[in-house]
């Protein structure tokens, strides 16, 4: 336990996390909303997974990086915006509410054509997607934005992948009521 | 359309997303091709994940992050190297601390890591599975063309049985290897899902209760000296009743 396992930890920790660090950064900025704040997050996130580099399995760099940044957010924002925390800890209440009320309504009239959800410009799309519910925006952010797949967002956000499945369908859905009804000359 | 269990709705983000086998991607393509108002679903799915892609490209870290980031941990060690009030009983104190730690680290570390590691192996090669062409390596219903095909690959066929009345057909068999010893590998079908049940002779129970990983349920039992792990994204209960139903099936034999 002297300076040379913590050299390796340092080693360890250059390969394995700094590879993902533009990667954690826009998670961390999506679940905050703040570039400032992302970077915090970011500094707290890898501090943590510096501390636990020798629990990493050593299969999925990503995932493991990406589990901590959430974590990190999440306790951020518990800290510093209690009022979304309430909404962070009433995430499954929304997605059941969603799920008995709206699992109809939601997907019934809003039929836009493909070419108008098309058109929607970045501000649009950052202001619908910052919009969503966390749950939802989450999962939308780490497979639309960040390219993971289902089994991996499961692994970062510790839902199984069914549940993967409808939050990303009810956030695709949301959004694309929004951009397909907001015409785009509506600039904010 | 005719309602199954996956909703089709569901199923085109999959499709979207390329995370469907390729038989359910073709079923997929049938009903895009019959249902137009399902076929203009997945036109403003593709259209969504184009405008994120093309609107919100990925951005860098902030520059300068990566380096603020090695000061404090670098900063951390210095810490740790100089303690502010060094003595006699704290040094002896921490060298307590840190064989304890070390003695209980390592167990706590090594005893579950070993299931895990074929845990997750055998989740992997059923992952893989999924990703490839095949989820198998013979397609047969027939269990007595899946049993033959084993015996000429690996020294000891797997017991394979019929379980179509009870809602699982067989569907064929592949080998994994799983550290460095080839297994047997039957794959049973349940609705749209797929279960891959590999049979390690003399191998160790890993989950004895049905067990998460990745978004995969894991439950495995022993039977004879052989341990059966099943691996599938069906829900638990649904898996128990597949283990179930296997038990009871090779019992009557």
């Amino acid at each position: 336990m002297g300076s040379l396992s913590s050299e390796d930890d340092h080693a360890r920790f250059r390969s394995v996390v700094l590879p993902h660090l533009a990667q954690a950064y826009t998670l961390a900025r999506w679940l905050t909303g703040d570039r400032a704040d992302a970077e915090d997050v970011v500094q707290e996130a890898c501090l943590r997974a510096f501390r636990g580099i020798g629990g990493f399995s050593g299969v999925n760099a990503r995932a493991w990086v990406l589990t901590i940044v959430r974590h990190a957010a999440y306790t951020w924002l518990g800290k510093n915006r209690s009022g979304s925390l309430l909404m962070v800890d009433d995430l499954e209440a929304v997605e059941r509410k969603q799920a008995g009320a709206g699992a109809l309504s939601e997907q019934a009239p809003e039929t836009p054509e493909a070419a108008l959800i098309a058109k929607a410009d970045a501000a649009r799309l950052e202001a619908a997607i910052a919009d969503l519910p966390m749950p939802f925006r989450e999962t939308l952010v780490l497979r639309d934005v960040q390219g993971l797949d289902y089994r991996e967002i499961a692994e970062v956000t510790s839902v199984p992948i069914g549940t993967v499945m409808s939050r990303l369908a009810r956030a695709r859905h949301r959004l694309i009521a929004r951009l397909g009804t907001e015409g785009p000359r509506d600039a904010s | 359309m005719t309602v199954s269990t996956t909703d089709p709705r569901l199923l085109v983000h999959a499709y979207v997303d390329g995370e469907l086998d390729p038989a359910h991607a073709l079923e997929m393509e049938r009903q895009f091709a019959s249902d137009p108002a399902l076929a203009a679903e997945r036109d403003r799915v593709e259209a969504l994940r184009r405008a994120i892609r093309e609107q919100l490209p990925r951005e860098a870290a902030p520059a300068g992050l990566a380096r603020r980031i090695e000061t404090s941990l670098g900063r951390q060690r210095e810490d740790a190297r100089m303690p502010s009030h060094p003595s006699w009983l704290a040094l002896a104190a921490s060298v307590v601390l840190a064989v304890f730690l070390a003695s209980g680290a390592t167990w706590f570390v090594l005893r579950p890591d070993s299931a895990n590691t074929s845990a997750d192996m055998i989740v992997a090669s059923h992952v893989r599975a999924l990703m490839a062409p095949q989820p198998f390596d013979v397609a047969s219903s027939d269990r007595h063309t899946v049993k033959p095909w084993f015996s000429g690959r690996i020294t000891e066929a797997p017991r394979v049985v019929d379980l179509a009345d009870q809602g699982f057909p067989l569907v064929g068999g592949r080998v994994d290897v799983i550290g460095r010893a080839p297994v047997a590998t039957l794959v049973y079908r349940h609705r749209q899902h797929l279960i891959s049940l590999s049979a390690v002779p003399g191998g160790q129970t890993i989950a004895a209760t049905p067990k998460e990983i990745a978004g995969y349920n894991i439950l495995s039992w022993s039977e004879n000296g052989t341990v059966y792990n099943a691996v599938s994204d069906l829900a638990a209960p649904d898996l128990e009743t597949f283990a179930k139903a296997f038990r009871a099936a090779s019992a009557e034999r």
